[in-house]
Formats: structure tokens, C-alpha cells, sequence
């Protein structure tokens, strides 16, 4: 297997009154067609390091490669397009564009591309009907449930049916029900699609839907696990590093106030 | 879906926070259009009331424009900004600058051309309207609708470049590179408020020094007042809002036992934070409000010029015939031939008047005789008057001088005919205009002016009598035409400044009150205008602001009932936070304009002696009036949204 995601030595210094080292000479590959979760403690760097992956944010030192490409290289023009056609994103406070309906959020990666018109409505029909989306198509964000909101997410990650996609705590604002739709389908998606996931979690439940779970903390690696079969065992072994990991376990279950 | 579908539903679907928005620039296309229609009329053209109306809206239009730029400018960086978290979605999902640029042209095109398209229609639906107004003002036979190109032309042409020139600028606010700080939106500056303790005592000084030079203006420093007061207001207001008021605020919040009492400690809270990030929208509030304030102000106090103008001109028609003119009787015959025409009713009272110098000044007195001032006060309805020989009264030349002249004894002579005079009272009423007379006239015994009659020192005989011709019309308002040839040759002579072969003085105060009024009217309907589209913005700035917080203030409530936070106590909260959003710009408006006429009162009483106190308090309450309604508007939609959830 090839790996799709190259992080190597990456270091993120955020300068400021207090220098804040985020991220210390992290090294890790993702391969292709992976489902890996990333878990740590708050602070731990988890979200800096997806932002850096994700290309919106400027390591400090280090490189990280993406299907070979080092987007660090790229000029802004370019680095648009390559999180268009290679990146799918899914954030905890899902990102829906309020003022678009679920069928218009879903097709908004397709027609930054000026994909021709037939095929967008047929890949947003296809995508309705995988994600279970059809009966809202028409209805805005602010009418459906998280769990609707999510997999609308989702679907607008996929549609352009990028190589890798990023999840920043996907299940974070979700009840208990939709976290485990959200959850089935990233994974269902991952397996048939071979889709790399890179996925931000604080949940040792979500975290066992994966391949494997990435620890750090500090912003330095920490320990890898890898899944079995059984996912009820895997989530057994999660808790058991989470244990060692020190992070207070307070945080698994933190709901934060509004 | 494209860019452009993209454009459409962003601004069709956003159309609630546009509202007000576009209430204002629609509303300002229309008043632009109205005045087009105005200077293009092909009516419109020749004397010197119309001329002032086409320059006057010309003038009124560029300052529409450059006002509406600033406006577009303002508005639209403030909708760009508090998108900012969607743009960071687009630039997030692998939109280019180039896209987000194309997106947002394409919305501003929508909302100008709907804006521009809209405010037409309803300024073409209402310039009948606004001509019955012009027509009105302006007395004129008809003001007939007509269609042409060019009023549309101008507007569109105007509008259209301004939108364009905003949509350029306005492009080069969104930074695509920090996609993090776009993506963390709007407000994430709710920091802890800090400010700089002296730029606080700065600010609030310079408004205290400001108010203070505004209310202890002179005659004589009025003018330099005007160049320092202004900025030293401006520099103040600025700083009173991004820097005073957190200052009191925070001195406030010191004070545990009022800051931490039952709801005061959220909407206290909140205000600070609301205050902070709405400092530059309260001072733009602030200053724009102040503007149309004075605007209509000082244009509603020259109507009260107007007003007084009745009382120092009671006379209906002045001819003056001085010696050597040989028409006198001619123009007199024409003069009550066309009265009579007009079918006017009047007395003609011809006075004569001879100078003399005085001898307790040494400047130059007109005499009139008693008789013939009372044949002008019978007709006038005033008393007459009996002065003994050797007694003299003062003739006012106007409200202000019966004051100083009725403290004054005089014994003089009257120096060329040696006529001794006690003059020791002034007649109570004005009669004569104050140019038309000398300021040292006084009546006189008809034997005293009988011996009068050596002529003024340096003249000839007939040089130093002249004959006052006075008309007493009841219906002095409608004398309009009456004269119009006399008028002219008169006019001509005070343009030219050349008076040789001039042998008469001729003047219509029924025309030139009625000139006054319009022009007045005139302007005021101009000003009133510009003015409802500058409170018009304000509104719509204070507008934009409540509805980009309202989703935020929604999950605010949303914890706050959670917490167990009862309506009535809601209520409260929310009447905390809107009132200081309306009423504080408001209320410094209203100062600043108070000290600001209070230094207008001074230069008017320089000329013209008259209070502008009550079309000041009309002008003010009228526009309060205005604020309270719009407030409560506004109350009512923002707590209805807040309870949707």
C-alpha cells in the first residue's frame, strides 16, 4: 500500500506573548484508503494539526505531502484548487452555508468547477440517495437536525469525490443516535469508496469506527493502536491508552455550554 | 448552480438583513431621481426662483452622491465582515479570490441594480407628488409631468458608477490568505474591553471645551469658532465613543453592589462588549445625525426670517422720488393703475422728507412732519402722534432700536436752519423698512418742519428734500407683478452699482417676501430630503448592526432562559441593549445640535434679530418623534426573532 498523507517532523510554533509550541516534530503516514482517527488530550495540537494538513495553516517547520504533492509550495490560486479537487472537509459545527438549501450545499464544490450541469444534478441525486438526504433536498440549514446537517456535511465532502477527507470533530455537536449514523457512513464510505479519512476526535467511541487511532500529546506523537475485528474490544484498548495518555477523561464526555 | 445563481440566492435569501440596507439606497435613487426630474424640466429655466431650485438640488444631488459612496462603502465592508465566516467556508472548500471576487461583484450588481431599478419606479410613481410640492413652493401656473431620457440616464449613470467603484474597493476587504481568522467569523473580538484612561479624559474633555466655545460665542468669534469647534467636536465624539464611555462603563462595574444586581450584570456585560465593537457605527451614527440635524435646523430657522419679515415691512408698496425725476407723477399713475387692475384695495400716502444735520451727532437727519406721518399711521391703523414745537419723537428703524431709543433724550439742532429740537420719545411701531429711511429720522411739529428750510449742508435746494410715496395695501402678499417694470430698472441699477440717472427708488416687499418665503421653502423641502436619507442610513446602520448579532443574542437568551431568566427580566435585558443603540449616537446628536444652534442664534441675531428657539424645538422633537417610533419598530421585530427559537 502507498501512503497517500507524508507528515514528517512537523513542527507548529504559534508566535505571540506566549511562544505556543502546538506541534513538535510530529511524524506519521497516513496510507491510502485509511480511516485514521487522531485523538489527544485538549491542547494537544489535534486541530493544528488538521489545519495544517488541511492547507489553511503555515507550518513552521517540517513537510508534509499529500499523493506526493507539498501543498506548502503552492500559490494561493493553486492552493485553492488543489483543497477543491483533492480535499473534502467536514467540521463539529458542520459549515452549511445558511442561506443555500441541502441540495445547493451539496453541489457547492461541484460548481466552483464549472462541472456541466447534468452531471452535478445527478451526482447530488446519487449522493442524496446514499446519505439518505432525499426527503430535505429542499429544506434550508436551519430546518434540519444536526444529524441531517452532518450528513449534508458529509455528502458536500464527498461529491467531489476528493482523495482525502478531514474531520474536525465530526460527532461533536451530535446526539448520541446521529454520531452513530455519522460514524457508519464515514466508515461505509472509507471501505467502499477507499476514501483516506483523517478524523479529530475527543470520543474513544468514535475513534473505534476507525483503522487505526493516532495519539499525541503535547503535540508529540504518543502511541498508535490499530483495529480488529471486534470493535467493542477495540474501544476496550482506546481507553486503556487514553488511561496511560493522562487527558482527563473528563473531556470525553465535556458538553460545552453554548 | 452557478457563480452568478450562487450571487442571486446569497442576496435574495439574506434578504432580511439587506432591508434596511436597501430601504436606504432606494430610498436615496429615488430623492437623486426626483431631483433629476427637477433640473431637466424643461419649465424650469428663467427667473431667479427656478434658477436656485435647479442649483439647489444640483448641489443637493453631488452631496447625495458623495454621501451615498461613503454610505455604500460603509455598509458594505460591514456585510463583508460579518460574512466572513462564510467566505472562509467558500476560500475553506477551494474557492479562488478570483471566484469570491466574481461573487461578489455579481451581488453587488443584484443589489444595486435591484436598488437603482426600485428607487426609479417609485421616484418616477412620485414626482407628480413632489411637483404639486415644487409647484407650490415655487407658485408657479403648472408643473407638468414630462418624459425624457435624461433624468433616468443621470441616475443610472450615477448609481451605477457608484456601485461599481464600491464593489472594486469593497473586494479588497476580504483577505483570503488568513483562512483561520475567516473561518472564526465575526465575533471573535469579544475581548474584555480595554481603554486608554487618558484618550478617555481626552475625549470627554474636548466635547465639554467644545460645547463651552459653542455656547460663549460672539459676534466677533463666531468665525473662527466655526473652523475650530467642528473638529474638536468631531475628535471628541470619536473618542467619547471608542474610548469614554468604557471608561464610565468599567468605573461603573467597579461598584460591585450596583454592577452585580439581578439583571443588571448581564446587560452591563453585554453592553460593554455590544459598545465596543459598535464604537465607529456610533460615531459615523453620531456625526451623520448630527449633520441632517443642522441641516434642516438652520434651513427651518431661515423660514422664521420670514416670519419677522411681516413686522419691519409693513409697508405694501415704497416709491421714492428724489429730486430732478421727471416721471414721478407717471409712475405713481401706473403704480395705483395696476393696483387697480389687480383689484387691490389701498391708501398711497405720500410723505415728504427733508435733511438736516444734527447738531448732537453731526450726521444727517430725515424730517417728516407730523401730518403727513399721520396721515400714514391712520391709514396703518397705528396712533398718531401730537409733538408740542421744539419736540421730536424717533422713527424705529427696527424691533431692536425701540428698545435703545426709547432710554434716549436728545437736544439737538438742526444745524442748517438752525431749528432747535428736545427729542425724548420714539413712536412704538416700525413703519418704514430699515433702508428706505435714514436711521436718524424723527417727526417733527408742522411748524418746526416748516422751518426747515435751509437745504443740507453741500446740496442744492431741491436736493435735500425727496418725496416718500408709502402704500398701505391690506393684501400686500398679492401684489406679486405690480411694479415689475420699476422693479427692474431698479435692480439693474444695484447690479451695475451705477445710480447716475437713477431719480426713483422703487420696492415691492409683497414680492420680496414672497421670493424669501419660496427660496426658504424651497431650500427646506431640498435639505428635508437629503436629510431623511442620511437618518435614513443611520437607521439602517444601527439595523444591520442588531441583525448580524441577532443569531448570537438568540443562543445568548437561549442560556439566559435556560439559566432561569423570566421574560419580564428578558425584557428588561433587551430594552438595556437596544436603548443605548438608539438613543446614545441619538442623544449626542442632539446635544452637539443644541450647542450648534445655540452659536447659529448668535450669528442670526447679528443680522436679523429673530429666535430660532422654536423651529429648533420643532425641528428636534420632530425627528426624535421619528427615532422613538423607529425604535419601537425595531424592538418589536428583534424580540419576536429572539422568541422564534
Amino acid at each position: 500500500m502507498m501512503s497517500l498523507v507524508k507528515v514528517d517532523e512537523v513542527t507548529k510554533v504559534y508566535e505571540g506573548k506566549v511562544t505556543h509550541r502546538a506541534l513538535n516534530q510530529l511524524s506519521f503516514n497516513v496510507e491510502n484508503g485509511e480511516f485514521l482517527a487522531v485523538m489527544g488530550p485538549s491542547g494537544s495540537g489535534k486541530t493544528t494539526l488538521l489545519n495544517l494538513i488541511s492547507t489553511i495553516d503555515v507550518l513552521t517547520s517540517g513537510e508534509i505531502l499529500i499523493d506526493g504533492i507539498n501543498p506548502q509550495v503552492l500559490d494561493q490560486n493553486e492552493l485553492a484548487l488543489f483543497r477543491r479537487r483533492q480535499l473534502g472537509f467536514v467540521f463539529q459545527d458542520f459549515n452549511l452555508l445558511q442561506m443555500l438549501t441541502v441540495e445547493e450545499n451539496l453541489v457547492l464544490p461541484l460548481t466552483l468547477d464549472y462541472i456541466p450541469t447534468d452531471e452535478m444534478a445527478q451526482r447530488v441525486l446519487d449522493m442524496a440517495k446514499r446519505l439518505n438526504l432525499r426527503s430535505i433536498l429542499h429544506k434550508r440549514p436551519n430546518e434540519i437536525s444536526g444529524g441531517e446537517a452532518q450528513r449534508t456535511a458529509i455528502g458536500r465532502a464527498l461529491i467531489h469525490r476528493p482523495a482525502l477527507i478531514l474531520a474536525d470533530e465530526p460527532t461533536g455537536n451530535l446526539d448520541s443516535k446521529a454520531s452513530k449514523d455519522v460514524l457508519e457512513l464515514l466508515s461505509k464510505v472509507s471501505k467502499e469508496q477507499h476514501t483516506t479519512t483523517i478524523m479529530v476526535t475527543h470520543d474513544p467511541i468514535a475513534a473505534s469506527y476507525c483503522d487505526r487511532v493516532l495519539f499525541i500529546k503535547d503535540g508529540e506523537f504518543f502511541n498508535e493502536i490499530y483495529g480488529d475485528d471486534r470493535r467493542q474490544t477495540f474501544y476496550q484498548r482506546i481507553l486503556n491508552v487514553l488511561s496511560l495518555l493522562g487527558g482527563s477523561v473528563n473531556d470525553l464526555t465535556a458538553t460545552r455550554l453554548l | 448552480m452557478t457563480l452568478r445563481q450562487l450571487a442571486y440566492y446569497n442576496v435574495l435569501r439574506n434578504r432580511r438583513s439587506y432591508a434596511a440596507f436597501f430601504l436606504a439606497s432606494v430610498f436615496s435613487v429615488m430623492v437623486f431621481f426626483v431631483y433629476s426630474m427637477f433640473i431637466f424640466h424643461p419649465l424650469l429655466e428663467e427667473d431667479s426662483l427656478r434658477v436656485l431650485a435647479v442649483r439647489g438640488m444640483f448641489i443637493a444631488e453631488i452631496v447625495l452622491y458623495i454621501f451615498t459612496l461613503f454610505f455604500l462603502f460603509y455598509s458594505m465592508s460591514a456585510f463583508l465582515q460579518a460574512r466572513s465566516k462564510e467566505f472562509g467556508v467558500l476560500v475553506h472548500l477551494g474557492m479562488t479570490k478570483k471566484q469570491l471576487n466574481k461573487l461578489i461583484f455579481f451581488e453587488t450588481v443584484i443589489l444595486g441594480g435591484v436598488s437603482t431599478v426600485t428607487g426609479i419606479a417609485f421616484g418616477f410613481a412620485f414626482t407628480k407628488f413632489f411637483f404639486m410640492i415644487g409647484r407650490e413652493i415655487m407658485q408657479l401656473e403648472a408643473l407638468p409631468l414630462y418624459v425624457s431620457w435624461q433624468p433616468f440616464v443621470l441616475t443610472i449613470a450615477a448609481f451605477a458608477s457608484l456601485f461599481i467603484i464600491i464593489t472594486l474597493i469593497s473586494v479588497s476587504f476580504i483577505r483570503t490568505k488568513r483562512v483561520i481568522d475567516l473561518l472564526q467569523g465575526y465575533w471573535k473580538t469579544e475581548e474584555v474591553t480595554k481603554s486608554s484612561t487618558v484618550l478617555s479624559y481626552t475625549g470627554l474633555l474636548l466635547l465639554a471645551l467644545s460645547y463651552v466655545l459653542a455656547s460663549v460665542v460672539t459676534d466677533a468669534t463666531v468665525y473662527m469658532m466655526v473652523l475650530i469647534v467642528p473638529p474638536l467636536a468631531t475628535l471628541g465624539t470619536y473618542l467619547f465613543f471608542t474610548h469614554s464611555i468604557h471608561f464610565l462603563l468599567n468605573m461603573y462595574k467597579k461598584n460591585k453592589s450596583i454592577y452585580w444586581n439581578k439583571t443588571r450584570l448581564v446587560s452591563l456585560a453585554e453592553s460593554s462588549v455590544k459598545l465596543k465593537d459598535s464604537a465607529q457605527m456610533f460615531f459615523i451614527v453620531t456625526i451623520v445625525s448630527t449633520v441632517a440635524f443642522l441641516t434642516v435646523g438652520t434651513l427651518a430657522s431661515f423660514t422664521s426670517y420670514t416670519g419677522d419679515f411681516r413686522e419691519s415691512n409693513p409697508l405694501g408698496l415704497i416709491y421714492i422720488s428724489f429730486n430732478g425725476n421727471d416721471e414721478e407723477q407717471q409712475h405713481i399713475d401706473g403704480l395705483t393703475q395696476e393696483l387697480e387692475n389687480e383689484r387691490l384695495a389701498y391708501d398711497l400716502v405720500p410723505l415728504t422728507v427733508k435733511r438736516q444735520t444734527s447738531s448732537f451727532t453731526g450726521n444727517d437727519v430725515d424730517i417728516v412732519s407730523a401730518s403727513d406721518f399721520n396721515r400714514l399711521a391712520v391709514a396703518l391703523g397705528y396712533e398718531p402722534v401730537n409733538p408740542a414745537q421744539g419736540q421730536a419723537l424717533f422713527i424705529p428703524y427696527s424691533k431692536e432700536s425701540l428698545d435703545i431709543l426709547a432710554d434716549s433724550q436728545v437736544e439737538t439742532v438742526l444745524m442748517e436752519s438752525e431749528v432747535p429740537l428736545s427729542i425724548n420719545a420714539v413712536y412704538p411701531q416700525l413703519m418704514f423698512p430699515i433702508h428706505t429711511l435714514n436711521y436718524n429720522s424723527i417727526v417733527v411739529n408742522d411748524a418746526d418742519f416748516a422751518a426747515v428750510d435751509e437745504p443740507l449742508m453741500g446740496y442744492a435746494a431741491g436736493q435735500s428734500t425727496f418725496t416718500y410715496y408709502a402704500f398701505h395695501i391690506p393684501e400686500w402678499e398679492e401684489t406679486a407683478a405690480v411694479g415689475a417694470g420699476l422693479a427692474s430698472i431698479v435692480e439693474e441699477a444695484l447690479e451695475s452699482e451705477d445710480f447716475s440717472g437713477l431719480n426713483f427708488f422703487f420696492e415691492n416687499p409683497g414680492e420680496e417676501y414672497r421670493w424669501f418665503k419660496s427660496s426658504f421653502a424651497l431650500l427646506l423641502f431640498i435639505g428635508v430630503m437629503v436629510a431623511a436619507v442620511f437618518l435614513l442610513a443611520a437607521g439602517s446602520f444601527i439595523y444591520f448592526k442588531l441583525y448580524t448579532g441577532l443569531e448570537r443574542d438568540r443562543k445568548q437568551y437561549l442560556l439566559l432562559v435556560r439559566l432561569g431568566m423570566t421574560d419580564k427580566e428578558l425584557g428588561r435585558i433587551v430594552n438595556r441593549q437596544l436603548v443605548p443603540q438608539f438613543f446614545l449616537p441619538w442623544t449626542l446628536a442632539l446635544l452637539h445640535s443644541a450647542f450648534a444652534f445655540i452659536s447659529l442664534q448668535v450669528v442670526w441675531d447679528e443680522f436679523a434679530q429673530l429666535s430660532i428657539l422654536v423651529e429648533m424645538a420643532l425641528v428636534l422633537g420632530g425627528f426624535t418623534l421619528a427615532q422613538v417610533l423607529y425604535f419601537f419598530l425595531i424592538r418589536w421585530r428583534y424580540i419576536a426573532h429572539l422568541q422564534a427559537s
